[in-house]
């Protein structure tokens, strides 16, 4: 019986019996020829992007997310939109409009329309949330990465975590805004003078992960100084787990703003933001709901989808969803 | 330590060396008493199962782990311990490190051109962009790889390509020293020739010296010119690689070779398989030492061990 | 090898396995037929990515997610295990009448469990025992795996053994409900040497004590000379030769074989330079045209670049693709280094240690 069957002939028999005798002749050896790369070529940002974009929902929430951004920062422009303005507070055709063709989102007490207010405020919502990522999130990468490579600081660094960790945000919050007074930039400091630490300490704990891999050994043998060592080769690494910080401090920051105005801290009084007018309007939530969700909904608009669309580039951004 | 020359030049000293990992109770002896020399342009291998202390050794040598007793001397320097840093970073790019997995060892998220000029950058060694280019692409060539490939990352390289680019970039400092820690044990039975000849062939041009670091004596007896076998963190026998193989004295060094699979299908179905018991020494009263049995060969064993092994020598001879 | 006709136990016939990576098909396995004997050993040779491992993970049906059989038939005594559809259906063979070992015998191993609860467990749900009674039984197979004191370390956890250990544990674990086929991938690649050379003992004993079937895959042509009935050689996802133990090292025929044993490191000293086969093997993105082994093979003909040479029969037991074997090849003898492969190694072997261990040994004897 035969091992390996029907298939096997004993090759006289042949099919294809075009084959000449040139073709039996001898080929030289091309030893390079087979060192050629035949996988496709690889882009770390060309794949995140492709991954990212093959998922609808992402799209489908950046769409949103990139309307509502636009209409933030675009319309104010033109609004002339001012929260102090109380020019039709005697016109009283003006006031209490439900929404309309005219006015959209409908009018507030003021006459002042809810339209331009959503966009002012979300505006200032939005610019208080991406400043104070972007401060957190340098501070906290570089404070994390020397943390993380340095025994000496690695100590004192603990007992300044433990300490500040346990001292609730809104407390400093509050009595930073208290000595400092209210406004826009005084809020952006008091909400980021120690959240910065929660950030460098998860960098620190993946530096730490990543700093004794055998690649990162081989950087030392060839001489490579500490700090190159976490810039080319710890840090890029880090991509999806710093992407994934900032999806999640961006709309809590937008949250955390809209929270404090609500209850009257942070901002000054001639500042409009989201927390601001659902603070203002919160009264009107049977009378004229409309003033009280609309913003609601606004907040809630742009904190889902820069939620997804966050978390949804962290995970394109993690090689491993790459296959 | 070497029978015949007085001219051979040392370039690795190792002098009744110990690596302790912790400290207190919990202290960890990985090696202790270890011992070597190692002449230029020579390949000394350091062959020894998982845990015996191997890498250890090897990581002592690059500065890596720390000693805790003895001397490592390299060109006549001591290197471990404390060292002024503009020493120690000197004496890196004279030592150089070819890693196991090759998989591992190099960094994903930088292009082989990036790899391979790490070290280049951290000691300037070109005088141009140009020339810094020019020589990673020469080097490339050298180890086999396409040039065309500069700016592919390691991971769309065969595992075999990969082992290239890790040789390629520890070979262009043009170091002294090259410590191979199993350089081909995670690499496919048809690729291994090639990453040995590979070695040899930089050996030859450049007169590189190899600590060859393996599990296997099958690999080594190609590639070596003296072999240590090495076991929980001993020395238990160094000789020259025939000298080791036809007459291996230590019962773990027999054991070792008896295990060396034998391609061939007659002479595998009755090979015997010798098993090591480590109780059959007593080192209770008669302490043993490294001794130098035949000139160039030492073996561990104690003076009763010893009266025993040159009585089975002589009788070989005869 | 014997006179009487064998029984063929598993029967593979033109298979073919694809995979889905990056919304591209890669075919893994190209129209592999092989047959597996009742009690014998074969060996699958090949580097990774040859597709030996994808081979065999098709008999017990764990191929990976995004991979499938999409062509050929996989019979295993009567029964088509290419028409099995969903786990239920595979759990009465896989474990019980085909068993698998790992190269990394963690991960086979709970290591929460105990490791003799963890061989009991077996042999309660596949052999319907008593607890008590499989207690008894896994004792008895952890003394028999080689395992001392197998009573006394039966509530150890696996984290407490070495690696070869542990291997020994897993074998006990496939052995523990009596399959026909054990499938063993690269058992002792993880393994030391010394540890290798007894668990291939082991396994070789077992077999004898238990009579089943292996198929032993490695990439290392040394290790099979002493455990392997026959040997099938695989590159590129192709079965290439196909011979007794016998066959494959002394009369080889495919090229791609004959640099494996070329470059086997035992037959090279310190003063012959080693064979290497050049070159890197194709990925499974490589468009392939041809014998996909033509561009490393010294010996290639013009029409290795253009056609797949077909299974050439040598002997009723030994087959290989090569268009060497077409009459109207150029006759080309195997590498030099490997044409008396036997006389050589023995000749090495006459100045070793080995030889004189065993003449003393009968020395001794007498």
């Amino acid at each position: 019986m035969a091992d390996v069957p029907e298939e096997s002939k004993s090759g006289n028999n042949m099919t294809d019996d075009q084959l000449t005798a040139a073709d039996f002749q001898r080929v030289d050896l091309d030893s390079l020829a087979t060192e050629k790369i035949d996988t496709p070529k690889y882009s770390y940002w060309g794949s995140v992007a492709k991954t990212f974009f093959s998922n609808k929902v992402t799209i489908a929430m950046l769409a949103i997310l990139i309307v509502m951004l636009g209409m933030s920062f675009i319309q104010p422009l033109f609004s002339g939109y001012s929260l102090t303005d109380v020019g039709k507070i005697n016109d009283l055709a003006a006031r209490y409009q439900w929404p309309s063709a005219k006015y959209w989102f409908g009018t507030d007490a003021d006459g002042k329309s809810l339209f331009d207010a959503i966009w002012a405020g979300a505006r200032t919502s939005i610019s208080i949330g991406v400043i104070s990522t972007v401060i957190v999130t340098v501070i906290g990468v570089v404070v994390g990465a020397i943390w993380g490579v340095s025994k000496k600081i690695d100590r004192v660094m603990l007992e300044v975590y433990n300490v500040i960790t346990n001292i609730p945000v809104l407390l400093i919050v509050i009595v930073m805004s208290y000595t400092l007074g209210n406004g826009f930039w005084n809020l952006v400091f008091a909400m980021t003078v120690t959240s910065w630490l929660g950030t460098a300490y998860s960098i620190r704990v993946y530096v730490m992960m990543y700093r004794d891999r055998e690649y990162n050994t081989a950087s030392r043998t060839l001489g490579t100084p500490t700090l190159r060592i976490v810039t080319r080769n710890i840090l890029p690494y880090l991509t999806s787990v710093i992407v994934t910080q900032v999806s999640l401090s961006l709309p809590s920051f937008i949250s955390y703003e809209v929270f404090l105005s609500f209850v009257g801290v942070g901002l000054s009084q001639n500042t409009p933001s989201l927390g601001r007018l659902i603070n203002q309007y919160q009264t009107f939530m049977t009378s004229y709901p409309y003033l009280f969700w609309f913003p609601v909904i606004a907040l809630a608009l742009i904190t889902i989808s820069l939620y997804i669309v966050g978390q949804n580039l962290a995970d394109a951004s993690d090689p491993r969803t790459h296959m | 330590m070497l029978a015949n020359g007085s001219e051979v030049e040392t370039v690795l000293s190792i002098r009744d060396l110990a690596v302790t990992y912790g400290s207190g109770k919990s202290a960890l002896t990985a090696v202790e008493h270890v011992n070597f020399d190692i002449h230029k342009g020579e390949t000394f291998s350091l062959v020894g199962e998982s845990g015996s202390g191997k890498s250890t050794i090897a990581k002592a040598v690059l500065g890596i782990n720390p000693t805790s007793s003895g001397s490592i001397n390299f060109e006549g320097t001591k290197i471990n311990g404390k060292l002024p840093q503009k020493l120690r970073h000197s004496i890196d790019r004279k030592i150089q490190m070819i890693f196991q997995d090759p998989a591992a060892s190099l960094n994903e998220r930088a292009t082989v051109d990036y790899i391979i000029s790490e070290g280049l950058y951290n000691y300037h060694l070109f005088d141009s962009e140009e020339d810094r280019e020019n020589k990673v692409r020469k080097m490339m060539e050298e180890v086999g790889l396409l040039p065309e490939q500069l700016y592919r990352y390691p991971h769309e390289f065969s595992g075999g390509q990969r082992q290239r680019i890790g040789i390629a970039r520890a070979l262009i400092m043009q170091p002294d020293l090259v410590v191979a820690d199993e350089p081909i044990s995670a690499l496919d039975m048809s690729i291994r020739a090639q990453v040995l000849n590979l070695l040899k062939k930089f050996q030859q041009e450049a007169g590189i010296t190899y600590l060859f670091i393996a599990h296997d004596l099958s690999v080594v007896r190609y590639i070596s010119d003296r072999i240590a076998v090495i076991r929980r963190g001993r020395i238990v026998e160094v000789a020259e690689t025939e000298e080791l193989f036809t007459h291996p004295i230590h019962p773990y060094t027999q054991a070792l070779l008896s295990a060396v699979p034998v391609p061939d299908p007659k002479l595998a179905q009755h090979k015997k398989l010798i098993v090591y018991d480590p109780k059959i020494h007593h080192y209770e009263n008669d302490k043993p030492s490294l001794v130098e049995i035949l000139p160039g060969h030492f073996v561990y064993c104690n003076k009763e061990e010893e009266a025993k092994y040159r009585s089975e020598l002589a009788a070989v001879a005869n | 090898m014997s006179e009487e006709e064998q029984k063929t136990i598993l029967k593979v016939r033109d298979l073919s396995v694809e995979f889905q990576v990056r919304g591209k098909t890669l075919k893994a396995i190209h129209h592999v037929s092989l047959d597996l004997h009742d009690g014998e050993t074969l060996a699958i040779v090949g580097e990774s990515g040859s597709g030996k491992s994808v081979l065999t993970k098709t008999f017990t049906g764990m191929l990976e997610q995004n991979g499938h059989v999409s062509g050929g038939t996989i019979e295993y005594n009567g029964q088509m295990l290419t028409d099995l559809k969903n786990d239920k259906q595979w759990v009465k063979i896989r474990g019980k009448e085909i068993a698998t070992v790992f190269q990394d015998p963690m991960t086979s191993l709970d290591p929460i469990h105990t490791i003799g609860s963890q061989i009991s467990e077996v042999i309660v749900k596949h052999q319907g025992k008593s607890k008590s009674e499989a207690k008894k039984m896994a004792i008895e197979l952890m003394g028999r795996t080689g395992i001392p004191d197998a009573a006394e370390r039966y509530g150890d956890y696996p984290f407490e053994y070495s690696g070869g250990m542990r291997q020994r544990i897993v074998i006990a674990i496939a052995l523990a409900c009596h399959p026909k086929i054990l499938i063993c991938d690269e058992p002792t690649t993880a393994l030391d040497v010394t540890t290798q050379a007894q668990i291939l003992d082991l396994i070789r004993d077992l077999k004898e004590e238990y009579h089943f079937s292996i198929i032993f895959i490695t990439h290392d042509l040394g290790v099979v000379a002493s455990i392997a009935d026959r040997i099938a050689v695989m590159y590129s996802g192709r079965l290439i030769e196909v011979g007794t133990v016998d066959e494959i090292f002394y009369d080889p025929r495919h090229p791609y074989t004959w640099s494996l044993l070329s470059s086997l490191p035992q037959l090279a000293t310190k003063d012959t330079n080693l064979y290497s086969i050049p070159g890197t093997p194709p990925s499974l993105y490589s468009e392939i045209k041809g014998d996909a082994f033509a561009p490393r093979d010294p010996y290639a003909l013009k029409v290795d670049f253009e056609r797949e040479p077909p299974l050439f029969k040598i002997t009723d037991t030994h087959y290989a693709r090569t268009w060497l074997l077409d009459p109207r090849a150029p006759k080309i003898e195997k590498p030099e280094i490997i044409q008396n492969l036997h006389e050589r190694i023995e000749k090495q072997m006459e100045s070793d240690f080995m030889k004189r261990a065993e003449t003393e040994g009968e020395v001794n004897a007498s």
